[in-house]
């Protein structure tokens, strides 16, 4: 009987809703007309504040921005009113809606405490105030539509190609724009709006059709990722700033698809695993031609990056032995306990306690550049007019490191070796009892997983010019494990996503630097409540976090006869 | 040693040959003996089942020959090679086996359950799964083609793209039985395959289980369904308390009172020590 | 002889800290199967409650009637926190895949770390935690040793010593003899069973926090007390021995903690005096005690008192 009346209720609301829907696309059209036109007028009487943002019909920094948020939000009202049925352009209004409403927000509070006091806003920032909230009713109101994926329009391949490169296009545009942003303030109001951007258009549904698209077209995908990516360097103008935190970038991204192998793959919790970036950034310090070098032996880089992996490995192979024995938890602390000892092991072989490897505390300095041939990383080289300095030569390197880690752990994934894997991940002693050899697998994914790790190191020797044991504590271990986890487990896109957001956000916003690591445990928190799959799941990682969501299930079903088809 | 000739005359021969022999296999538990010095010999082509109330030991006996434990006395020989109680090494010596609690790997689909099956008999490692040389790719389009060949087989050839989890229970117990089949044994080992089935369901099973004895390969099943067992075995096997109660053609088994009397006034103890194997 | 018998007494000092601690861990353990591995933070956070409290209550003085006043803010800290962690954090993740309850604890870690490191400080009045902040001086326990013999005994260790005593008794009456003590016993062996039984499963999982909680600040206390200092960091290594010491005794066996954790002690006290060559002394006693942690984990997963069968898959 009751549920008889709620029903009801229900279809009475959703009638009431159906009726306001195309009124709800109007208001949402008004309030992007009316944050588009906010950019036009003056935010602040003060000109020294976020750019100068006092001049009317003169867009600058955040009132630029608001004119971004205030075309997307408008062309998603436009869709609002087609309605098509592979998209939810009412979501994502609201979520435009939100984050403009939080940029106002924010955009307020700056002009506040930087020029002394409320009465500095101009009219602008409160007309912008009006548009958020207008954007924010009409997604609030729009008819909720229930996406059927099947739906997708196909295009022609070659326009689908189009639509990949020109979103890949975008992405180097916006990361060498936001690279450029100096000012933290001016920063942080672009990273609400790309961030706004972004939720917004993914929770149209944008997102799954990208993904569609890309499913269906990995190879120019791929290539064209990585043309983006070579294409970076020649964006930046021979400065180094930029280029260096890019580098780093490029290192921990490695390194934490290698122990995306060994978590994301194998289902193993490694938490020693920068001791592997360790043992290879030891190897090439002492091979190296650096006077503090405690080996005699100088062989050519080549062999130093083969010693490096193959150290890196046997230790892996040693670290992994205990899988036979113990899973789980204990493996964890185990692996844990390896990577503190490593770290113990070299701060103490000075020649004082124990022989003389590592100079001890102090490390290994003086690394020289690398030498390829000639070509000295340590130069800047210029190309078609473009000096690249030191750290794009080390960025060209390490972007074919990176693309080496994911070929393997792409190829790996998709092979007799990557369905072991999951069959371990999933029933253990049901893989074994069908014949899986499970300690080998487990030992491969760690030797592997360390042997990459171990290759990344020697590089990162000669791009540091030195090594610590200080760089190799438990706390990079665990950032790294972040970076996985809040890309996505077992994924490849979601682990380059999860480690340029920890590695480019403390650089950038330097007044949060010092809580970097407070706020990435906050992360680590919340990601496992609320996320666990990560920012870019893979399907079947999210089936095992979310074993009874029937939705889900029946969306991955949905997908994968897509895929067969 | 008991060798019992199969009087059922079904239209099939059955081999010669031993496949399985099982030697006074006993498995004690701190003080309690789940199973006590039990023998059987498993021939080509035969169809042997193995009844007893709950709690019996049949699981457990499973589980030795299978290698999940280690026998605390007695041997276990196929082909009259001994077997190292080692799984994997069963597998590979040519047994395989389903589970009671049926134990797929769930968010994998049917066809990557069954190519994990196939996974004993390929021998691509990393560097050429990397490479992807041709071998590899050869590899990859057989152990592909297989499986598809084996889901055909059990029947479920529609539902190559669906998620274990997804299929309906007596398909995911054919899926069992087809990732089973994967892995090339001379004998499989079935632990109550019609266990949740409908009649109909456990009709079509027995044909299936009938189709795979025509292919030569030996079969033992634990069955709690007695007119399923009767109907399809070629010889019974009654275990109770860890013991072999008796032993020869469906027909001696149905008709021995002792049998009966197990199942009916048999304690009831629970099988908890099984299930939780 | 001498020096052995020195030994003894610094590892029965360093084996009483272990063991406060380590209770925490198997108490949780023995409760929810959880291995919460933040729980050397909470020991951090009772040495800083009571630094809190002597600042804000007596700030200067040094009488020894201040001490169970401080230990009662040691305890608010820590219980507070263990209590919001477990309702925040942990229990949201019951049923979910092992791995997140574990990469949840070692966020915590770092997010109370960090917090004590950053914000310590902001608090009017408070010394800046970023470096090691000095731990107040208490007449009776900081002054002079004892030395009977030729053996040193600081009044500090005496008081951790006799605080695991007291703990001890204290928990044996609290597990033995009350209502909420043998409800705990009850969850531990069969939690669906005791639910049935009308027992509040969630309230008595508080409860172990709550008891975890408690000794390790107890602990917290004793360790300020005895090197006059303390840090944010000084969880993490205290946090992962006593998680040694409680596997070494048998993990959710709690007089197994104990006897972990004083065994452990010794081991260690005596491995820094008798290890010879260049591999032994201080700079590689973290060294052994991580080697016994992987030998523990990987030989005698069930531990000395390995009672309980312990399956980690």
């Amino acid at each position: 009987m009751s549920t008889v009346l709620e029903h009801g209720n229900d279809s009475r609301v959703d009638g009431i809703r159906n009726r306001l829907a195309p009124r709800a696309a109007g208001l949402a059209l008004a309030g992007g007309v009316v944050l588009l036109l906010s950019g036009l007028l003056s935010w602040s009487y003060d000109d020294r504040i976020l750019g100068d943002i006092s001049i009317r019909f003169y867009p600058a920094g955040i009132q630029v921005y608001v004119m971004v948020l205030g075309a997307v939000a408008i062309a998603l009202a436009v869709l609002l009113f087609r309605r098509p049925g592979w998209l939810d352009p009412g979501r994502g209004l609201k979520a435009i809606g939100l984050g403009s409403l939080v940029f106002v927000a924010g955009a307020l509070l700056a002009i506040t405490v930087q020029a002394g006091g409320l009465v500095n806003v101009n009219e602008g920032a409160w007309v912008a105030l009006v548009g958020a909230l207008l954007v924010l009713a009409g997604g609030g109101l729009a008819a909720e539509v229930d996406l059927d994926v099947r739906t997708w329009p196909r295009l022609k391949s070659s326009y689908e190609i189009l639509i990949i490169v020109l979103a890949l296009a975008m992405l180097l545009f916006v990361t060498a724009y936001t690279l450029d942003v100096e000012n933290s303030a001016t920063f942080g109001t672009l990273l609400v709006t790309i961030l706004t951007v972004t939720v917004g258009l993914l929770m149209a549904g944008l997102g799954e059709y990208i993904g569609f698209i890309g499913q269906n077209n990995r190879r120019p995908l791929v290539l064209s990722a990585f043309l983006v990516a070579f294409l970076f360097p020649f964006t930046q103008g021979g400065s180094n700033a930029n280029m260096s935190i890019a580098t780093q970038i490029l290192i921990f991204a490695a390194t934490a698809l290698g122990l995306n192998i060994v978590v994301g793959l194998a289902g193993l919790l490694d938490l020693g695993y920068i001791a592997f970036l360790g043992t290879g950034a030891y190897v090439g310090a002492m091979l190296s031609e650096s006077t503090f070098a405690t080996i005699g032996w100088k062989p050519p880089f080549f062999v130093v990056m083969l010693c490096g992996m193959a150290v890196a490995a046997v230790f892996g192979l040693i670290i992994g032995s205990p899988t036979l024995r113990v899973s789980g938890d204990y493996l964890a602390i185990v692996t844990l306990g390896f990577g503190e000892i490593f770290r113990l092991a070299m701060f103490n072989l000075d020649g004082n306690n124990g022989p003389d490897l590592t100079n001890g505390p102090n490390g290994i300095p003086g690394i020289p550049d690398l030498n390829f041939f000639g070509f000295d990383f340590g130069e800047t080289h210029t190309v078609a007019g473009i000096p690249l300095g030191r750290f794009s030569n080390y960025y060209f390197l390490l972007l074919l490191l990176v693309a080496l880690v994911i070929l393997v752990f792409s190829r790996l994934n998709d092979s007799r070796i990557g369905r072991g894997w999951v069959a371990i991940r999933e029933d253990e002693r049901a893989a074994e009892a069908m014949g899986v050899n499970v300690f080998g697998l487990k030992l491969l994914a760690f030797a592997v997983g360390a042997s990459l790790a171990g290759l990344a190191g020697t590089i990162k020797a000669h791009q540091d010019t030195s090594v610590t044991p200080d760089q190799y504590i438990f706390l990079e271990s665990a950032f790294l494990l972040a970076a996985v986890v809040l890309g996505g487990m077992g994924t490849v896109a979601g682990v380059l996503v999860g480690a340029t957001i920890l590695k480019l956000l403390p650089e950038k916003l330097r007044e949060v630097n010092d809580y970097r690591l407070f706020s990435f445990g906050l992360l680590l928190v919340l990601m496992m409540r609320f996320r666990p799959e990560g920012l870019v799941p893979s399907k079947r990682r999210q089936l095992e976090f979310h074993e009874d969501d029937e939705h889900l299930v029946e969306l991955a079903q949905t997908e994968h006869l897509e895929e067969s088809k | 040693m008991t060798v019992t000739e199969s009087p059922q005359s079904s239209a099939h021969h059955i081999g010669d040959k031993v496949v399985l022999e099982a030697n006074d296999v006993t498995m004690r538990f701190g003080g309690l003996t789940a199973v006590d010095s039990v023998s059987m010999t498993v021939h080509e082509g035969e169809i042997v089942g193995l009844i007893g109330p709950n709690g019996a030991g049949k699981t457990t006996f499973f589980n030795c020959l299978t290698g999940l434990y280690i026998p605390t006395e007695g041997k276990v020989t196929l082909n009259g090679a001994t077997l190292p109680p080692k799984p994997l090494k069963v597998v590979r010596a040519g047994m395989a086996r389903t589970f009671q609690n049926i134990r797929l790997f769930n968010n994998m689909t049917a066809l990557e359950n069954v190519m994990v099956g196939r996974y004993c008999r390929t021998s691509s490692m990393a560097l050429t799964s990397i490479l992807r040389g041709p071998k590899f790719r050869r590899e990859e389009a057989e152990t592909r083609e297989r499986a598809q060949e084996l889901l055909d087989y059990v029947g479920l050839g529609s539902a190559t793209e669906i998620l274990a989890r997804n299929l309906p229970y007596g398909d995911q117990r054919r899926l069992e039985i087809a990732r089973a089949i994967a892995t090339d044994p001379q004998i499989l080992l079935l632990d109550e395959p019609t266990a949740g089935m409908n009649p109909r369901e456990t009709e079509e099973t027995m044909h299936l289980i009938f189709k795979i004895r025509e292919s030569g390969l030996a079969v033992v099943v634990i069955e709690h369904d007695m007119r399923f067992i009767f109907n399809l075995c070629d010889r019974v096997l009654c275990l109770v308390q860890g013991e072999v109660l008796i032993e020869g053609s469906p027909g001696e088994v149905q008709s021995d009172p002792r049998v009966i009397e197990a199942y009916i006034g048999g304690d009831a103890e629970d099988d908890e020590e099984e299930e939780n194997a | 002889m001498d020096a052995f018998a020195q030994q003894l007494v610094n590892g029965l000092t360093l084996g009483s800290l272990y063991a406060l601690i380590a209770v925490g861990y198997t108490v949780v353990y023995g409760i929810i199967q959880l291995i919460n591995f933040a729980h050397g933070e909470i020991f951090m956070i009772g040495a800083f409650g009571a630094l809190s409290t002597w600042i804000v209550l007596f700030k200067g003085q040094t009488a020894l009637w201040m001490l169970p006043v401080m230990i009662v803010g040691a305890i608010a800290a820590s219980v507070v926190t263990a209590v919001i962690m477990e309702r925040a954090a942990y229990r949201p993740l019951r049923g979910a895949p092992r791995l997140a309850p574990l990469i949840t604890a070692i966020g915590i870690s770092v997010f109370l770390q960090e917090g004590v490191r950053l914000l310590y400080g902001k608090v009017p009045g408070f010394p800046d935690a970023k470096q090691k902040v000095p731990f107040p001086v208490i007449d009776g326990i900081t002054g002079q040793s004892w030395n009977p013999g030729n053996i040193v005994i600081q009044r500090a260790a005496a008081f951790t010593i006799l605080a695991l005593v007291v703990c001890a008794i204290g928990l044996w009456i609290f597990v033995n003899r009350t209502k909420t003590g043998r409800a705990m016993q009850a969850v531990s062996q069969d939690p669906d069973t005791a639910r049935l039984m009308g027992i509040n499963v969630n309230r008595i999982i508080v409860v172990a926090f709550i008891i975890g909680a408690t000794l390790a600040a107890i602990a917290g206390v004793a360790q300020g007390l005895q090197v006059t200092n303390i840090n944010f960091k000084m969880g993490f290594l205290a946090g992962l021995k006593a998680f040694t010491a409680a596997v070494l005794g048998g993990i959710g066996n709690v007089w197994g903690a104990v006897l972990g954790g004083l065994t452990l002690g010794i081991v260690e006290s005596m491995a820094v005096q008798f290890v010879p060559g260049t591999f032994g002394g201080s700079p590689w006693k973290d060294v052994w005690a991580f080697a016994i942690l992987i030998l523990v984990l990987v030989f005698r997963p069930q531990g000395l008192l390995g009672a309980k069968v312990v399956d980690r898959a």
